[in-house]
């Protein structure tokens, strides 16, 4: 098994999203709730998710360890009481940081494109932020775009790409968010404008600019 | 069930030793199992959460390799129950199809695993293999299941004996396979005597059919007269294939590159072969009697047949303790393809000219590598490297430094080699090409983290030379040739140091790690790199001008700017500022952009710039490669640039005119044309992009790009990156900021544009219907990506014919 996949305990993988846009749900964001983990009854909703969209074979224990030690760390997207959506993390010491590690995150199909990936990994991220971690990891494959921008567009950068990571011989990228050392600095400007943001917080560093206008 | 079943797999098992004593416990677990209610779980010291993860849970076809293998539990139950029959038919025809078809899937195998399989999952899925001395009644079989075994020994030990496997862990596991036996060293002179039956069949064939007498009486290799030489020609060229490579092997083994030549003639064989094999497709594939596969593409055979003999859940259990990994075998076409790149890999190591200077080493490596070679190719090339500590087993690697700096005479016979920097700087140079030879996700990896000891031995050196410095007072002779030493060293050190960091910058391109919003500052950071790769190359050439100066001394044939000719207009360092030039042009035309809101990205909510900065550059940072880089940096040299600077600059016509200059100086050097011919043209187009874009935006500043944000990234730079100053540069300048064109497809437009340009004396605004076709044309032929063009600021109006006059009222 790959070095790097051992070291984190777990691997993560995705069939590429080759999502045959099959018949769309027709509903409003509101009508969709989401849940952190509640217990042993969601667990089965995970499995089910999770084996069917991931290509990686997960173990039940593997989902356990997740479940059991991370329960705040877990969420689930409901619609009309279906479980659509799902993400399953960790996090703890690695190397002299504590990071948090995002391990499965799935929408079915007829659900995507809506913005509820984005809130469910969102809300797994806040928690590990709250919790003080340093940064959050996670691998996913290089062909798996949907995902990529996903995170890109979270703040992730690329930090590796890992050769031939997964058991179907596709190479993965691991990907990075770091936390900025001040948080409430970053809590706040949130729904200021886009495009000024950067330069709030640049003018916290002492660069002094003024130019937008 | 299952659940409860595996976790008693993992209740730690006691070493079997005289006092164990073995009790049957089932009814005790059985009882435990009763008592479990469902989702509840056992605990224990030895039975964490964590430890279960690696459990595969029994049963589950996921998981359980044993679940896979609906076929036989051993290879003697395979055997008998007539897998692996010998011969493979009583026809001896049939029986020669047969043989041929495990030939061909072998080889198909061995492509499978070169590329990253087990070979218990490939080459030794063949049950014959797995019991050569079964064959051995079969001559044809033997000898051929024998050389293979001996090829795959001597792949795997080159691999293993330059330890480029770490990369790829699963290349030499053959744990439990029967890869040693005894008589492999004989196969060339059995698979010698069998080639030899088999060319008598061939000329007693040939010569019954062209009605001459036989010279000899010798039994045909089969029964069907008409099919005979078809038959043994197909044999043949097989044979000879792996007779070839596996002389290629022995021979590339030799030291010091003594066997290169041979091994040359050998690789042309088995190209020669290799057709040869293909050619026999057609007469195979129409003979054929077999149960066909279906998939042409996919099939492991030239006649399309399904081999005999293979099954590769006999050795599940060899595989390391993972999921059974899914496999798919190569093609018998993919796998001839593959070895014909791998040969012309193996050759292109045998023409290197083994040259002892370190800059032509590095230029070699990185050409090498810019064809991707695969693991075996990269295992020889780093053997031939490192031999014995000695770069191709020859030249001490002090030498290879001395020579290097250009060190004068008076220390180079000093015991240079006693110097400890020199002994520590020797064994970065080791490592740095046994990272060079590795793949490219690896590679990049392993420079980051080599970055830092180079940075260190710097630093140290810096602090001798200090102190010898501090020391000058009681000066001798011998003292100032140790500074000058250490002099030399030190600028050395660090030039390799900047010249390693920007090959590191330069490979994130090729793997991909960049997103398109990131690439201002990385070439921002690039720029930064080769102003500091120039200062030290320059440094460097100064010096060794001035040792050699000395020498000639008497001549006086030096006149006094030969010192800053060299140091200023030599190619190389011409080459370094076409390098500065456009990644500085890059960085400032992307900022300019970015400032004139004509791209932007939606800031993520969790972190900022800052974050992706410190993360991409962390080990450039923290190696201080170079000194005093920040964000802050960054952002203070890029937060007031504008398009009209930009312009102003002209970056991308500097480089064009250095690319000029140069191309004189490297007439007759192929590989270095083609690095100049990359980087003009990302300059050309960069310099065409910038015109548009400027035109475009400084007609209506209103104009509300930002609302495509994000995407123009994407659309804008459709990524860019450029060779590096020794060519080791790992991505060839394919794309600019706009892909490049490299049919030509707009030409006509580009040079319309160009025109009128020139004609309306650089008045872009006259020229916007030129520039609109021009970009309509890239979209039109996807090279670049489509968008609405009055986000680019074209107006609709302007579209129609007749407008000029409200044209002209807009834009005044
Ligand atoms: C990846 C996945 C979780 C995304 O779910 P989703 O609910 O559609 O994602 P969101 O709607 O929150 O998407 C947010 C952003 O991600 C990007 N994105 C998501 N799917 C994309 C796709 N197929 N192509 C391009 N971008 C995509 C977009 O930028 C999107 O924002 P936009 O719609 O405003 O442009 C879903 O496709 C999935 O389950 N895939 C299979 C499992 C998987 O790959 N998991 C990730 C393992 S690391």
């Amino acid at each position: 098994m790959n070095s790097e996949a051992a070291e984190e305990g777990t691997m993560i993988t995705s069939t590429s999203a080759s999502a045959s846009e099959s018949e769309k749900v027709d509903f409003s964001s509101s009508e969709i709730e989401y849940v952190s983990y509640g217990g042993e009854h969601h667990l089965p909703l995970i499995m089910r998710l999770v084996d069917e969209e991931l290509s990686e074979p997960y173990s039940i224990f593997t989902y356990r360890y997740f479940v059991y030690l991370w329960p705040q760390l877990s969420f689930l997207a409901f619609h009309r009481g279906t479980c659509i959506g799902t993400v399953v993390c960790k996090m703890g010491e690695h190397r002299n940081t504590f990071r948090g590690y995002i391990a499965m995150l799935v929408v079915i199909k007829p659900y995507r494109g809506r913005g509820i990936a984005t809130e469910l990994v969102t809300r797994s991220i806040q928690v590990m932020m709250e919790s003080g971690c340093q940064e959050v990891t996670l691998e996913a494959e290089v062909t798996n775009k949907g995902a990529l921008a996903l995170y890109g567009r979270l703040g992730f950068i690329r930090a590796k790409r890992l050769f031939r990571y997964y058991l179907n011989g596709v190479d993965a990228f691991r990907l990075k968010l770091l936390f900025p050392p001040l948080q409430n600095s970053f809590l706040l400007p949130m729904n200021k404008n886009d495009g000024h943001y950067h330069q709030d917080y640049l003018q916290q560093e002492g660069c002094s600019e003024s130019h937008h206008g | 069930m299952a659940e409860k079943a595996s976790l008693v797999r993992f209740l730690p098992v006691p070493s079997p030793s005289e006092q164990t004593v073995w009790a049957d416990v089932s009814s005790l677990l059985n009882a435990a199992c009763e008592d479990l209610q469902e989702g509840e779980l056992i605990h224990g010291e030895n039975f964490s959460l964590f430890a279960a993860m690696s459990a595969l849970e029994i049963m589950d076809p996921k998981m359980d390799s044993g679940m896979e293998s609906c076929g036989y539990r051993s290879v003697e139950e395979a055997i008998e129950n007539n897998a692996a029959p010998i011969p493979l038919n009583h026809d001896r025809t049939i029986d020669v199809q047969c043989v041929i078809d495990v030939m061909d899937h072998l080889l198909a195998c061995e492509a499978t695993w070169h590329t990253g399989h087990s070979l218990a999952q490939t080459v030794f899925s063949c049950i014959y293999l797995l019991r050569l001395e079964r064959t051995s009644l079969h001559p044809l079989l033997h000898t051929f299941c024998r050389i293979i075994r001996a090829t795959c020994n001597s792949v795997i030990s080159v691999v293993s004996d330059a330890r480029t496997h770490e990369e790829e862990d699963i290349f030499i596991m053959a744990h439990g396979l029967p890869l040693k036996g005894e008589g492999d060293e004989k196969c060339l002179s059995m698979l010698q005597a069998v080639e030899e039956t088999i060319s008598r069949q061939l000329r007693a064939c040939k010569a019954l059919s062209s009605n001459k007498k036989v010279l000899e009486d010798i039994e045909p290799l089969q029964t069907k007269f008409d099919l005979e030489e078809g038959y043994c020609k197909a044999v043949l060229c097989r044979l000879r294939f792996r007779k070839h490579f596996y002389h290629t092997l022995i021979c590339m083994r030799k030291p010091q590159g003594k066997g290169f030549e041979l091994a040359k003639k050998h690789i042309a064989s088995c190209l020669s072969e290799l057709a040869e094999m293909v050619n026999s497709s057609v007469f195979l594939s129409s003979n054929a009697s077999g149960i066909c596969q279906t998939d042409a593409e996919d099939c492991t055979t030239a006649s399309g047949c399904q081999p005999i003999g293979f099954d590769a859940s006999l050795n599940g259990r060899f595989s390391a303790p993972t999921p059974p990994r899914a496999i798919k075998i190569f093609g018998w076409k993919k796998a001839v393809k593959y070895f014909e790149k791998l040969l012309h890999d193996l050759a292109i190591i045998c023409s290197f000219s083994l040259s002892p200077f370190f800059e032509d080493v590095l230029r070699f490596v990185g050409q090498f590598q810019k064809s991707k070679p695969d693991l075996v190719a990269r295992a020889h090339l780093h053997i031939l490297l490192v031999q014995d500590g000695k770069l191709y087993g020859r030249d001490y690697f002090y030498d290879i430094i001395s020579r290097a700096i250009s060190l004068p005479d008076v220390i180079k016979n000093q015991e240079l080699h006693k110097s400890d920097f020199v002994v520590q700087l020797g064994q970065l140079v080791v490592n740095l090409l046994k990272v060079l030879c590795t793949n490219a996700a690896w590679q990049r990896r392993k420079l980051g983290k080599i970055l830092q000891d180079w940075s260190v031995t710097s630093v140290q050196l810096e602090l001798a030379l200090k102190r010898e410095l501090g020391e000058l007072s009681k000066l001798s002779v011998d003292e100032n040739i140790c500074i000058k030493l250490s002099k030399l060293l030190l600028i050395w050190s660090e030039e390799q140091t900047f010249w390693i960091a920007s090959r590191f910058l330069m490979m994130g391109f090729e793997l991909e790690l960049y997103s398109p919003c990131e690439y201002c500052m990385v070439y921002w950071y690039l720029y930064i790199i080769f102003v500091k790769l120039l200062e030290k190359t320059q440094m460097r050439l100064a010096a060794s001008l001035d040792t050699s100066k000395k020498k000639g001394k008497k001549k006086k044939d030096h006149p006094k700017d030969t010192t800053i000719d060299a140091t200023h207009f030599s190619p190389l360092v011409l080459l370094l500022r076409c390098y500065i030039c456009l990644s500085e042009g890059l960085a400032m035309m992307l900022a300019a952009l970015s400032n004139e809101r004509m791209i932007s990205q939606k800031p993520s909510i969790f972190n900022s710039e800052q974050e992706r900065f410190i993360q991409h550059f962390d080990l450039l940072l923290k190696a201080h490669v170079p000194d005093h880089i920040s964000y802050v940096l960054f952002k203070k040299s890029t937060v007031h640039t504008q398009l009209t600077s930009v312009m102003k600059y002209n970056y991308f016509g500097d480089v064009q005119r250095i690319t000029k200059e140069l191309r004189g100086s490297f007439a007759g050097d192929p590989e270095r044309l083609a690095e100049l011919r990359q980087i003009e043209q990302v300059a050309e187009h960069n310099r065409i992009a910038l015109n548009v874009i400027h035109q475009a935006g400084a007609r209506d500043q209103s104009l509300k790009l930002r609302k495509t944000s994000g995407r123009h990234c994407g659309q804008m730079n459709a990524g860019g990156a450029f060779g590096g100053n020794r060519g080791v540069g790992p991505v060839p300048p394919e794309k600019g900021i706009f892909p490049l064109d490299h049919l030509h497809e707009c030409d006509l437009e580009k040079k319309e544009y160009m025109a009128c340009l020139k004609s309306s004396n650089h008045l872009s605004e006259k020229c916007k219907h030129f520039s609109k076709k021009y970009l309509q044309c890239r979209m039109e032929r996807n090279l670049m990506a489509k968008q609405d063009l009055s986000e680019l600021g074209f107006r609709e109006e302007l579209d129609k014919e007749g407008s000029k006059e409200r044209d002209n009222k807009i834009e005044k």
